[in-house]
This record gives C-alpha cells, sequence and structure tokens, in this order.
C-alpha cells in the first residue's frame, strides 16, 4: 500500500473505531436497526409500507427495499449529517490534530481520510438497517427475498445522499464560520433545498431538467421511477393506511432507465468537488485558523444572542434561587434545573414564545413543537457534567454521588413540567385521562433524556433518537395510537400509557445500573 | 541545525505572540522557558509547521520549514500542550494511528516504543483510563516512533506528578545523540538537569539564550539570602523578589533577587530558578524600563 493510501486507511480506521466504541453509536445503530420493525406494519394493522391509490403494494424485496431505502435516505439526509459533523472538530479539542498536522501526511489524505470515514460509518449505519429491512421480508414477506433486488433499491437511493452529507460535513468543518451551530442551520436548509428542488421538478413534469443531475435525495429520482412504474402520482411511502378489498399492487423495485444513468452518476460524484474546496478550505489545525471552543462561545451568533438575553435571564434566575435553602436532595434538583436557565439565557424566550403559542393555538399542533424545543434544551442536562468535567467534583458532594441518575432525572422533570406549564394547564382542562397521557409523556422525555445521556455522555444521542421518533409520531398523526406517547392526538389508550411509562422506568434503571458500575470502577 | 531567523508571529488582533526572535541552535536538550503567555507555544508551533510565521524564516538543517514544511516533517516529533487521547482506543491502536500518519507500519516499532515509555504491560488497554502520566508518555511515544532528528514537546510535565515529572524527565534525557529536543516550561527545575541549553522568553521576546552555567554566571552577586521576622517578612515579600521563603524557629529563612539590599543579607550561590526569577525582574527589558 503507498505511503497515502496506507494513511487514508489509518484515518478511515481510527474514525470507525472512535466512533462505534461509542455506546451512543451502538445503541443509535440497534434502535435504527430495530425500528424496520415499527416501520414496516403488519397489513392485518390495516397499515401498510406502500399505498398506491389505496392499493397495498405487496411485501417483496422490491417493496420493503424501496420504502426502507427511503426512510434510510431521510435519516442520513436529515441526522447523519448531525452525527457525523464533529469528526474534525473532534481532532481540534484533542489537539491530536495538532500531532497530525506536523506529520508528512498531506492537507488532501486527512480531507480525504475524514470523508471516507464519514461515507463508511453512514454506509455501516444504513447496512445495518438494510439487513435488518431484509430479515423484515422473511417476518412480513409475501414473496421471496431477493437480496439484489434489495441492494438494488439501498444503492439507487442512498449512495448519493451518503456521498452528499459526508462531503458537506467535510466541508462545513474545513470553513471556520461554517464548522459550528451555524453550519448546523445552513446545512439543514442546504437538504430542505434539495429536497424541494426534487419535489419542485417532479411538480413541474420535469421541467426543471438540471435538477435532477441535482438530485442528492434520491427523491427526484423514485418520484420520477414510481410515476412511471404505476402511472400514478398519488403514492405513499410510510405506515399507511389502505383499502383492503381493493386488490394488492407487486411492485418490483425501481430500476436505473439509460436516462437516469447520468443524472445518477452525477448526483453521486458531484458532491466530491466540495472536498476540493474543503481542501482550500482547510486550516490544517493552524490555531490561527480554527475555532476555539471559548471564542465560539463569545462570538457565534448564538452566543452573542445568548449574551444579549443574559441581563434577563439572570434576573430570573436571581428570583428562582431565592428560595434554595440548605443542601437537601430537592435543593440540589432545583439548583440543577435553574442552571438550564443559567446556562441558556434564550430559554427565557423559548419560554415565553412557546407559552403564548400553546394559549393560542390547539394543542395538537402546538405540542410536537414543543416537545421538539424541550427536547433541544434538556438533551444537555444530563451530559453537560461530563463535558465541563464536573463530575468528579460532583462526586464528592452530598446526595449526589450515588443518586446522579435520580438528580439529573429531577432537574429535567421539574424544567420540562414548568416549560410545558400551560399546556398541562388546558389539558387538565380536557380531563383526566388526557392530562395522565401529557404527564406521562413529559416523564418518557424526562427518562430518555436522562438515561440516554447518562449511558452515552453525549447529548446528540437523545436528540437524534427522539426528534426521528417525533418526526414518525407527526407524520402518523395518532393513526398508529402506539405512537401517541404524549397524547397529542387522543390516540393512546391505558395500555399505550403504560407502555410508555414502563420503557421509561426500564431505561432508567438500565441508566443507573451503568451509572453504578462506573463508579464503583471509578 | 536549527536557525530561526528574526521570527515573528503577529496574530489577527494586531498583538504580538512572538516578536523577532533568533536563535541558533545545535543538537542536544534546549530549555525554552517563560511564564504564561510568553509566546513559548506559538514559537514551538512555527518551528512545528502547525502555524506560518508573520515574518521571518525558521531553517531546519538548511531548509526553509515555511517553504517544505514536508522536509522538516518527516525527521519532527511533537507533542502539543494540553495533549489529548482518543479515550476508546487502545494504546496500540492509538499509536499505530499515528505511526501510519508518519509513514511507519512495523508492528515491532510501535511494541518498541510502548516499552520504551513503560507502556507495554498496558497495550492493549483502552487509553482513556490512563492516568495522565500514561497519556504524556504514549504522547511521547508518538513523537518518538519516527526516531526524529528534531523533537518538540510543548510543558510536558504540566499536571504530572513528582514521580512522573521525573520518569518523563529521564525519557527526554535517553534520546540518542546528534538530535535536537526543544523542550518548553515554566517549571524550572523540569529542565535545569537535563538543559545543554536554555532560552528565556517574555512577552513574545527573547530575553537571553546561553548554556545553564552562562545565565547563573550572569546572576552572580545578585541572589541573597536573610532572615526576617513574621512582621517583616509581610512588608519584604511586596518589595523583594523572593525565591524562597522557609519558616524556621529563628524566623523566616528568605532567598530573593535583586541588587544589594539594605536589609542585612548574605549573597549565595545563583540556581537556576533565581536566574530564571531574576532575567524575569531585572532582565535586559526591565533593566531598560528602570
Amino acid at each position: 500500500m503507498s505511503g497515502s493510501l496506507a494513511r487514508i486507511a489509518a484515518i478511515v480506521r481510527l474514525d470507525f473505531l472512535v466512533r462505534f466504541r461509542r455506546v451512543s453509536t451502538v445503541i443509535v445503530f440497534l434502535l435504527l436497526s430495530a425500528f424496520a420493525y415499527v416501520w414496516i406494519p403488519s397489513p392485518a394493522t390495516g397499515r401498510t409500507l406502500i399505498q398506491i391509490n389505496d392499493h397495498r403494494a405487496i411485501y417483496n424485496s422490491g417493496a420493503i427495499g424501496l420504502g426502507t431505502a427511503s426512510l434510510g435516505t431521510m435519516f442520513v439526509g436529515l441526522f447523519g449529517y448531525y452525527v457525523i459533523s464533529n469528526a474534525i472538530r473532534k481532532d481540534v479539542v484533542s489537539r491530536c490534530g495538532l500531532v497530525a498536522a506536523s506529520t508528512p501526511m498531506r492537507s488532501g489524505e486527512y480531507l480525504w481520510g475524514k470523508f471516507l470515514g464519514n461515507v463508511f460509518f453512514l454506509t455501516t449505519f444504513l447496512a445495518g438497517f438494510m439487513l435488518s429491512s431484509m430479515a423484515m421480508v422473511i417476518v412480513r414477506g409475501e414473496a421471496p427475498i431477493e437480496p439484489l433486488v434489495f441492494l438494488e433499491q439501498y444503492l439507487l437511493l442512498t449512495t448519493a445522499a451518503i456521498v452528499f452529507v459526508s462531503a458537506v460535513a467535510v466541508l462545513f468543518e474545513s470553513i471556520r464560520f461554517l464548522s459550528g451551530k451555524l453550519g448546523d442551520v445552513a446545512y439543514f436548509i442546504l437538504w430542505m433545498m434539495t429536497i424541494s428542488l426534487a419535489v419542485g421538478n417532479a411538480a413541474s413534469h420535469g421541467k426543471i431538467s438540471w435538477a435532477r443531475y441535482f438530485d442528492f435525495t434520491g427523491f427526484g429520482f423514485m418520484t420520477d421511477q414510481l410515476a412511471r412504474v404505476l402511472h400514478t402520482d398519488s403514492v405513499s411511502i410510510g405506515a399507511s393506511s389502505f383499502d383492503p378489498h381493493k386488490t394488492t399492487i407487486v411492485f418490483p423495485g425501481l430500476r436505473l432507465s439509460r436516462e437516469w444513468v447520468l443524472p445518477r452518476l452525477v448526483s453521486t460524484f458531484a458532491p466530491l468537488l466540495l472536498l476540493l474546496v474543503a481542501a482550500l478550505c482547510f486550516h490544517r489545525f493552524d490555531p490561527t485558523r480554527t475555532k476555539q471552543t471559548s471564542e465560539k462561545s463569545s462570538r457565534n451568533w448564538i452566543g452573542r444572542l445568548q449574551s444579549l438575553f443574559k441581563p434577563l435571564s439572570r434576573r430570573v434566575v436571581a428570583a428562582l434561587m431565592r428560595p434554595v435553602r440548605g443542601g437537601s436532595f430537592a435543593a440540589a434538583i432545583w439548583s440543577d434545573a435553574v442552571l438550564t436557565l443559567t446556562l441558556n439565557p434564550l430559554v427565557v424566550v423559548a419560554f415565553v414564545a412557546i407559552t403564548i403559542a400553546t394559549c393560542g393555538a390547539s394543542l395538537a399542533s402546538v405540542l410536537p413543537v414543543v416537545f421538539a424545543v424541550l427536547a433541544v434544551i434538556v438533551s444537555d442536562v444530563a451530559t453537560r457534567d461530563v463535558r465541563a468535567n464536573t463530575i468528579a467534583s460532583l462526586r464528592a458532594t452530598p446526595h449526589l454521588r450515588e443518586n446522579f441518575v435520580w438528580w439529573k432525572l429531577g432537574s429535567t422533570c421539574l424544567f420540562c413540567l414548568a416549560f410545558c406549564a400551560v399546556a398541562i394547564f388546558r389539558t387538565a382542562l380536557l380531563g383526566g385521562l388526557p392530562l395522565l397521557a401529557l404527564l406521562l409523556g413529559i416523564g418518557f422525555v424526562a427518562a430518555m433524556a436522562t438515561s440516554l445521556g447518562v449511558m452515552t455522555s453525549n447529548a446528540k444521542t437523545f436528540i437524534v433518537l427522539f426528534l426521528s421518533f417525533c418526526y414518525l409520531v407527526v407524520n402518523d398523526r395518532g393513526a398508529n395510537p402506539w405512537f401517541d406517547f404524549a397524547g397529542f392526538y387522543r390516540g393512546g389508550d391505558a395500555t399505550t400509557m403504560a407502555a410508555y411509562a414502563v420503557t421509561s422506568i426500564g431505561l432508567l434503571f438500565l441508566a443507573q445500573a451503568l451509572f453504578r458500575t462506573r463508579l464503583a470502577r471509578a | 541545525m536549527l536557525k530561526i531567523e528574526s521570527v515573528s508571529k503577529r496574530f489577527r488582533g494586531g498583538n504580538y505572540g512572538v516578536r523577532d526572535v533568533s536563535l541558533d541552535l545545535k543538537s542536544g536538550v534546549i530549555g525554552l522557558l517563560g511564564p504564561n503567555g510568553a509566546g513559548k507555544t506559538t514559537l514551538m508551533q512555527m518551528i512545528a509547521t502547525i502555524t506560518r510565521p508573520s515574518a521571518g524564516r525558521i531553517l531546519f538543517e538548511g531548509a526553509d520549514v515555511t517553504r517544505r514544511p514536508n522536509d522538516v516533517r518527516r525527521k519532527l516529533g511533537y507533542l502539543p500542550q494540553d495533549f489529548g487521547v482518543y479515550e476508546n482506543l487502545t494504546a496500540i491502536e492509538f499509536l499505530s494511528y499515528f505511526a501510519a500518519l508518519k509513514g511507519i507500519t512495523s508492528r515491532p516499532r510501535i511494541m518498541e516504543m510502548l516499552e520504551h515509555v513503560n507502556l507495554h504491560q498496558s497495550a492493549n488497554r483502552a487509553v482513556g483510563g490512563f492516568s495522565g502520566g500514561m497519556k504524556q508518555r504514549l504522547g511521547i511515544a508518538q513523537a518518538l516512533i519516527n526516531d526524529p532528528a528534531l523533537l518538540i514537546v510543548d510543558e510536558p510535565t504540566a499536571g504530572l506528578d513528582p514521580e512522573e515529572r521525573v520518569r518523563f524527565r529521564n525519557v527526554l534525557s535517553e534520546i540518542g545523540f546528534g538530535k535536537l529536543v526543544i523542550l518548553s516550561t515554566h517549571i524550572v527545575s523540569d529542565i535545569e538537569s537535563i538543559a545543554t541549553e536554555i532560552a528565556v522568553l517574555k512577552a513574545g521576546a527573547l530575553l537571553t539564550v546561553g548554556a545553564p552555567e552562562n545565565l547563573l554566571r550572569a546572576c552572580a552577586g545578585k541572589v541573597w539570602r536573610a532572615v526576617v521576622s513574621s512582621e517583616e517578612f509581610d512588608q519584604l515579600r511586596t518589595i523583594l523578589r523572593i525565591s524562597s521563603a522557609v519558616r524556621k524557629s529563628d524566623g523566616v529563612h528568605i532567598r530573593f533577587v535583586g541588587p544589594e539590599p539594605s536589609l542585612a543579607a548574605t549573597a549565595v550561590e545563583p540556581e537556576l530558578e533565581d536566574a530564571f526569577l531574576y532575567l524575569m525582574n531585572f532582565g535586559p527589558e526591565e533593566t531598560a524600563a528602570r
């Protein structure tokens, strides 16, 4: 192996080992793989994966392959970026990048290594999802399994997305002002634009011809092919209801027709050009060109907004801390909940906005937004102490050494209850059962945020999993009662509530067991 | 071997990290001494090709490190300040990664380095569980793995306990003949036993450079010892540049640097710590300012 290849291989290997030895990655990987079971409902429930004009597409390799590959593309596009977009930053923070920069390694080799590391990581994730989806052909299938057809769907749909997301992540990390939160927002807008372009082209029946060459999501290709094969625009992918009295349809899967060969190739390889731009902008760990943590917090736009609202939050925090007396466990919970506000002054603004919105809008439309905002805010409650390196001091604090999980749970619950106060009040007016569902939903969020935070020490695990779950819940709109974890759509019955309560308790005890084990080893 | 010619580093805000530093270094262990913010790290990063000088040039074995950085990178070992690790890798995996970046794939060489820094028994342990000293030893192992002609170690002993500091010093002193080791620190005892030359930096400027004996000679007759009462000590410590103070039954034994004092004091043989303190407070810059 030549020197360049050996160096690139070493970087890819390192990224793979570092990522796959994190508990957070393993949890997301396993849950995503298990997700296939939920995504492919049994037709006996009245719901199906692909519905065409109320007809159900039978569960063969083509249909399940297409359905799960399209979901995989969404995962890669929406969440994959946020999972992989810290590969270079990690080297800056650990200062291992400084050592790498002092070796004969070329900047291009490093960027290629990081890019291929991203590709490899996302491909591994999707491979796991694909294999579990293939298993679903055996579990719920109505036709023999055809691995090549399955693989074809994934290759046609997800390859361009993986390359695009991986290249954009490397590019944004190489550009100083895009390597933080601004890059996260810019990426989201970029991804939405690529989807809009594909949808716009499909809606105009291919009039935006060049859009086919920038179809990184594969949605343009998919909608075009579905329309050609099925002769209709009315196709629904996801757990949709169908008319059981109508005949079933056999969907053979997507095929790459001649006119799509070039657009798919361009969509797959064009993002590689971004690596050239990345090479031009790459800082090679020069401290005068990298964004330092302290600098970042004061100069980025979120940091500036936070500073702007600090005087306001300071007064609120001072008022909230007034009743805290002594060193009781309850006081510790209260202080930690208030700390969430101290660390994020913008929460005051979010609270006011959410409260106003909750007063006016229908609960079904506003609650998912409330929960999404809440999830982002509380995601770091259980992880911030590890990040700030204050764990050792906390272990010396009375009550907190053994009860860290319960302390964080209490703090998160308290914050969530305050944040959702108006929603709780309005739901209480609807009756006891909706109120119980909402409270259990809040408990589920707090338990999930706490347990995943404690288990993985990474806030992103909870954000990725919970927001993916929320995406499903919102799209399902209460059709499947099992998804309605907080009674958004009044779909959840007593069994659903009990299931979420048991899951929450189970997660917490798992986190506590893991925490105790770590404590014993420390 | 290493020639630094009028090198400056100016940051975006207009501040200088390093200002007009010139050095001509031969093989041996060079101690780069200076308080925090003196510009040691910036100077080392420029030599290590991490950041470019704003002015001046650095030549290593005749090659300009800014124009031909790969020439020096092939012969360089670098351990940055506050060196972190990938917590969930084993020591072997961690070292193999940096070895590969330096073009070394030999497994025996990796094991040899682990043995050299006494980590061979922890080779398959995750480095996240290593102590600070073990992590630093792993850091020096990666810096040495390519048998560098130029080794740059930036504040390597910060945060280490005394035993680990001694162990670390021994590792550095064992590095072969004919190599140049640049070691930065603000702790004088780190270099007094191993440095063949010492360069003292302050506020980005080079105050002096020379053999430790020359530094000691420069402050001969400027180091004093006196015994004072506790009350006197409280007053004197704001006036004098005290390098050490020990309370004993007859009073406080103080050691300080400076011109001949008005109180009853005896001139004593200077130590490197005294020389450093003298330079920081009565060096060329300060003398000019007075």
